[in-house]
C-alpha cells in the first residue's frame, strides 16, 4: 500500500509546442482509489507511464512512499515496478502459447522471483479472478478471460499499487463489469493503491476520487461518495 | 526462461524450422568437404600401408602406385623379368613379388601375383586357403564369389569389356580376410598362370606351338592390342621360382628388410636402367598436396554459404525483434528485468544455431559416409570417415561467432524502450 505524490511533473515530446502532461501538485493517499479520465489524447497513457516509471518526466518528482522514482535509473526502475506496481493494460499483453497459469509467472520467472509461495499464489489469483482451469492455453480464452489473466498476473507479486490503462475499453459491458468489479475487490483485498484509467462511468464512479485531464492539465477533481 | 524461449520457438516452429535447416546446410558442406578429404587421405594412406617400395619401368610413378596399390585399371610398360630375379636374391629384400594385370572378371581386376604377397599383405583366410595350382584363385573380401566359384577372365582392363580366354577357367579356392584395401575387390591368381593365359613365359611341360614366347617378352605393353592366347594348366603346380626366363613385369611390390635398406633399394633400382622404384606413400603425399587445394576450393565455397547464411540470419533476427517490440516491451513493463530479455532473444538464435550446427554435423557425416561407401563399393578402398578434436574446434567456433551475432539482436531487444512498445 503506497502514497503517491507528484509535484511540479512535465514531460513533453519533440516537436509538440506545449508539454503532454503538466502536473503541479497531486496526492494520492495510501490505499486511495483514483480514476483518470479524459478525452482521447488528453495524457492519460501518460499519466500511467510517468507513475509507473515506464518513463521518466522532464522535470518534477513522482513520489511513492518517499521513493521519488524520477532519480532512478532504467534498470532500477524496472526493478522497482516489479516489486511494486501491478499494470493492466487495454490490450492484455499475454504471451501466446503459454497457459494462463505460465503467462501469470512469466514476469517473476524471468526476474528468478518465482518461488513455491509465488506459484501457489499464482494459482490462488487465478481461481480468485474465476479461472478453473489455469492450464488453458491464453489464445483459446474469451476477451473477459484473457484480462482476468492480465489482472492475476498484475496482482501476483503484492504489489503496492495497481494501475490499470483502460482495463474494460475492449471487453463488452458484461464482461467489462466484472474485471472492472474484479480490480476494486482484489485492490481491495491485496490493500494496494489503486488508479484506473477509463472512459467508462459505471467503473469510475466506483472509485474514491476521479480526476479529469485535458490537454495534459488537471481540469477537475472529484471526490466521490464511496460505495464499495 | 528456457520454457519461454521453447514455447516461443514451438509458437514460430516453421521459421524456426527454416533457420535450422539453413544453418545445417551451410555446416553440413563445410564438415562434409572436411571429413571427406580427410577420410580419402586416412583409407588411401592405409592401403598403401603394406606396399613400401614398388619397382616398375620408367613412366609415370602416380600411375605405377594407382595401377599397382589401387588396381587402377590402366596399361603400364613393362621392365625386364630379371629385375625381379635380381631382387628376389638381394640380401637387402625381405621378399619381393610380381604383379600382373591384364584381366578381369564380372569388373573385378584379376590380379597375378605370388604367395608370399598375400602372406606379406594380408590378414590371413575368412575361408579356404592359398591357392596351390595354376588353375586356383583367391579372391578378397570384397568379392561377391563363393568358395568353388568358376572364374573366366576376361581380356582387358575390368569396365572394357574384351574377348574371354574361352578355355582358362580358374576356380575359387579361398577367400580373405578384409583388409580394407582395393585388393579386396580383386581375384588373385599365381603369376604364371597370367603369364600362360597371354602366352608368355617359358613353359617346361607345355610347349605351345604357335606363340612365340620369348618375342613376347619384349614387349612394351601387355595390355596392348597384341593378344598372345594361350591357356592355363589348371593342375600344374604353382612355380614360385623366379630365377630364371621370367617375362616383363609391369610392376614389382618389394618388402625391404630395414629402413635403410628401402631407401637403398630405391636409390639403386631409381637410377638403374629401365627401372624406377617410388615408395607408394611419398606418391601419395604429393597426391595430397593437390586434394588439400581442392579441399581449399570447397572450404571457400562452404565459408561463403555460411557467411551468406549468417547474414541472412542477422537479417531475420533483426527484423524479428523490431516486429516483436510490442511483446518485449510488454515482457519489461510488467517486471522483467532488461537482461532476461537479452537473455531471451540471445538465446533463442543460439538455440536455432546450435540445433543447426548439430544437425549440420549429422547432415555432413552422414553426406560424407554415402561418399564413402560409394568410393568404396568402387574401389574396395576403405574410408574411415571419422571426426576428431579439430572438429570440435570447428563447432565450439561456429557456436562462439553464433553467441557474439546473436548478441546483436538481443541488444537492440534490450534498448528497446517499453513505452515505445507498449504504444500503438
Ligand atoms: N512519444 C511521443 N511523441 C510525441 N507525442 C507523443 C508521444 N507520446 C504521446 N504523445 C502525444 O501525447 C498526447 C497524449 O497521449 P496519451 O497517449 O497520453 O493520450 P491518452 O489520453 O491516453 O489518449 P487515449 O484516450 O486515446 O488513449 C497525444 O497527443 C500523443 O500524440
Ligand atoms: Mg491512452
Amino acid at each position: 500500500m503506497l502514497p503517491l505524490a507528484l509535484s511540479d511533473v512535465a514531460i513533453s515530446f519533440p516537436g509538440l509546442a506545449q508539454p503532454v502532461l503538466s502536473i503541479d501538485h497531486l496526492e494520492v493517499p495510501a490505499g486511495g482509489r483514483l480514476a483518470v479520465t479524459g478525452a482521447s489524447g488528453s495524457g492519460k497513457s501518460t499519466f500511467v507511464n510517468l507513475v509507473s516509471g515506464l518513463e521518466r518526466p522532464d522535470t518534477g518528482a513522482i513520489r511513492w512512499d518517499g521513493t521519488d522514482i524520477t532519480t532512478l535509473s532504467e534498470s532500477r526502475r524496472d526493478l522497482w515496478r516489479a516489486q511494486n506496481v501491478g499494470l493492466v493494460m487495454q490490450d492484455f499483453h499475454l504471451f501466446p502459447g503459454l497457459a494462463a497459469i505460465d503467462n501469470v509467472l512469466l514476469p517473476a520467472r524471468l526476474a528468478r522471483a518465482a518461488t513455491a509461495e509465488v506459484k501457489s499464489r499464482a494459482h490462488e489469483l487465478l481461481s480468485r479472478v474465476g479461472l478453473a482451469r489455469p492450464e488453458q492455453s491464453v489464445e483459446t480464452m474469451s476477451r473477459g478471460e484473457m484480462q482476468r489473466v492480465a489482472v492475476a498476473r498484475a496482482l501476483l507479486r503484492r504489489p503496492g499499487v495497481l494501475i490499470a490503462d483502460e482495463p474494460t475499453a475492449s471487453l463488452d459491458a458484461e464482461a467489462g463489469a466484472e474485471v472492472g468489479q474484479l480490480l476494486l475487490e482484489l485492490a481491495n483485498q491485496e490493500g494496494a493503491t489503486l488508479i484506473v484509467v477509463s472512459h467508462d462511468e459505471r467503473l469510475t464512479e466506483r472509485l474514491d476520487r476521479r480526476i479529469r485531464l485535458a490537454d495534459g492539465h488537471i481540469v477537475a477533481d472529484t471526490a466521490m461518495r464511496a460505495s464499495s | 526462461m528456457i520454457r519461454f524461449v521453447l514455447a516461443d520457438l514451438r509458437r514460430l516452429w516453421a521459421a524456426s524450422l527454416v533457420i535450422v535447416l539453413l544453418v545445417a546446410l551451410a555446416t553440413a558442406l563445410g564438415v562434409a568437404v572436411t571429413l571427406q578429404e580427410r577420410a580419402l587421405r586416412l583409407g588411401s594412406a592405409r592401403a598403401a600401408d603394406k606396399f613400401d617400395l614398388i619397382v616398375g619401368a620408367p613412366g609415370s610413378e602416380t600411375q605405377l602406385v594407382l595401377s599397382s596399390v589401387f588396381l587402377q585399371p590402366a596399361a603400364l610398360p613393362l621392365m625386364p623379368g630379371e629385375v625381379l630375379t635380381k631382387l628376389i636374391a638381394d640380401p637387402r629384400v625381405a621378399w619381393a613379388a610380381p604383379i600382373g594385370f591384364g584381366d578381369n572378371f564380372q569388373g573385378y581386376p584379376i590380379v597375378g601375383t605370388t604367395t608370399a604377397l598375400i602372406s606379406g599383405t594380408t590378414t590371413g583366410f575368412s575361408q579356404g586357403q592359398m591357392f596351390a595350382r595354376e588353375g586356383e584363385a583367391m579372391v578378397g573380401s570384397g568379392v561377391d564369389l563363393p568358395i568353388g566359384a568358376e572364374v573366366k577372365p576376361m581380356h582387358g582392363a575390368a569396365g572394357e569389356g574384351g574377348e574371354t580366354h574361352a578355355e582358362s577357367i580358374y576356380h575359387v579356392v579361398g577367400k580373405l580376410q578384409p583388409t580394407g584395401t582395393a585388393w579386396d575387390r580383386a581375384v588373385l591368381v599365381p603369376i604364371q598362370a597370367v603369364w600362360h593365359i597371354h602366352g608368355l613365359g617359358e613353359d617346361h611341360d607345355h610347349e605351345e606351338a604357335g606363340h612365340d614366347e620369348h618375342e613376347a617378352a619384349d614387349h612394351e605393353d601387355e595390355a596392348g592390342e597384341e593378344h598372345h592366347h594361350g591357356h592355363i594348366d589348371a593342375d600344374a603346380p604353382l612355380d614360385e621360382d623366379f630365377d630364371h626366363e621370367v617375362p616383363g613385369l609391369p610392376a614389382v611390390l618389394v618388402k625391404p628388410k630395414t629402413i635403410a635398406d628401402a631407401y637403398a633399394l630405391r636409390q639403386a633400382y631409381r637410377t638403374g636402367e629401365g627401372t624406377r622404384a617410388v615408395f607408394p606413400a611419398e606418391v601419395l603425399t604429393g597426391l595430397y598436396a593437390t586434394l588439400g587445394d581442392a579441399r581449399a576450393v570447397l572450404m571457400y565455397v562452404a565459408y561463403g554459404a555460411q557467411t551468406l547464411v549468417a547474414a541472412a540470419l542477422m537479417l531475420i533476427a533483426v527484423i524479428h525483434v523490431a516486429q516483436r517490440r510490442k511483446q518485449i516491451g510488454a515482457l519489461r513493463a510488467f517486471g522483467a528485468p532488461r537482461l532476461a530479455v537479452f537473455g531471451i532473444v540471445w538465446l533463442e538464435l543460439l538455440l536455432l544455431v546450435a540445433i543447426g550446427v548439430g544437425a549440420g554435423f549429422g547432415l555432413g557425416y552422414g553426406a560424407a559416409e554415402f561418399l564413402a561407401g560409394l568410393f568404396t563399393a568402387q574401389s574396395g578402398v576403405h574410408m574411415p570417415v571419422e571426426f576428431t578434436k579439430s572438429d570440435a574446434a570447428l563447432a565450439a567456433t561456429f557456436l562462439a561467432v553464433a553467441a557474439l551475432m546473436a548478441a546483436l539482436p538481443a541488444a537492440l531487444a534490450y534498448r528497446q524502450s517499453p513505452v515505445e512498445a507498449l504504444r500503438g
